[in-house]
């Protein structure tokens, strides 16, 4: 969460090839909240998950300190102008452009 | 957790009826604090928190305890928790467009943060949810989706409230597609359009 939050606060957007849990993205919103100042207002964050993660085969993954794939997009509210989110595709309109 | 269950199985057994901490979810004006004044104006004639349209007006979980709810042949106790809104972000700048100066509002920040860390913390305390959303406006947020999936993750019945049916642009179908897997209970909180459904929904639904 850290490095996640402090790359973002240098005004950067991160695009990782894994998907965040449910508690992982309740946990990253706990410390965005406890970033939050003057000059960081915080972020635009989207998660697509591949399947769900609940299989045998997934845990297995998991218990193995391994990761079932998806994305993760996330920036600095003040460069992501929008997320839109859909259940296959995250759109990112940044600054006046936009990419899928 | 399963020790929780088993306590609660044997207060059952023998009759004591236990009260359900029912916990109200949602993004920033989503209108959790108009429908949680009319939960509790109807059950006990008293309001619950103060409502605005500035963004965070809720900044604290607003308790009412001891709300009696009867429908459906069902007595349900329970202790209403208005939670504060849930975002990835929170501007000052935002505020001052609604008036407020630059001290108030960086002061109205810092407390939203807190509010919001306080409503996830709260995820672990709660028995049932409402996850409040404004159907007027696109429901497939990740914000909503980390509320219902931390929700899921616990094991804690979800109903979820397309609110704002009175306004035009209302499409609460858009809510049913996009959470398929829970009950949608489509109200006004502030004309008070189809709250019966959503009580009866609340003693199918609650543990």
């Amino acid at each position: 969460m850290k490095y996640i939050l402090d790359k973002v606060r240098e005004n950067k957007i991160l695009v990782m090839e894994e998907s965040l849990s449910s508690t992982e993205e309740a946990k990253l919103i706990e410390e965005t909240m406890r970033s939050i100042s003057e000059k960081f207002s915080g972020i635009e964050v989207s998660t697509l998950r591949e399947k769900s993660d609940s299989g045998i085969r997934e845990k297995i993954i998991k218990l193995l300190g391994g990761r079932t794939g998806g994305l993760t997009v996330i920036g600095p509210s003040k460069l992501i102008k929008q997320i839109k989110k859909e259940p296959k595709r995250i759109s990112v309109l940044a600054d006046g452009n936009s990419m899928d | 957790m399963p020790f929780r269950k088993l306590l609660g199985w044997f207060k059952g057994f023998f009759g004591k009826k236990k009260v359900i901490r029912l916990g109200l979810y949602g993004p920033p004006n989503a209108g959790k604090t108009t429908l949680a004044n009319k939960i509790s104006m109807d059950w006990t004639g008293e309001p619950v928190g103060k409502v605005s349209e500035v963004p965070h007006e809720t900044r604290e979980v607003q308790k009412k305890e001891k709300v009696i709810v009867k429908v459906g042949g069902r007595t349900i106790v329970m202790n209403l928790l208005d939670m504060p809104g849930i975002s990835t972000k929170i501007d000052f700048e935002e505020f001052m467009q609604y008036g407020f100066s630059a001290e108030d509002a960086k002061q109205r920040a810092k407390e939203a943060t807190k509010g919001v860390i306080e409503a996830i913390k709260w995820l672990e305390n709660v028995d049932t949810a409402l996850v409040i959303m404004d159907s007027t406006k696109d429901p497939y947020t990740q914000v909503n989706i980390t509320i219902i999936g931390n929700l899921e993750a616990r094991d804690i019945p979800v109903i979820i409230v397309a609110n704002k049916i009175d306004l035009p642009g209302s499409n609460a179908k858009w809510i049913e597609e996009a959470f398929p897997q829970h009950p949608v209970v489509h109200v006004s909180g502030l004309t008070g359009s189809n709250v019966n459904d959503l009580y009866n929904a609340i003693a199918k639904h609650a543990k």
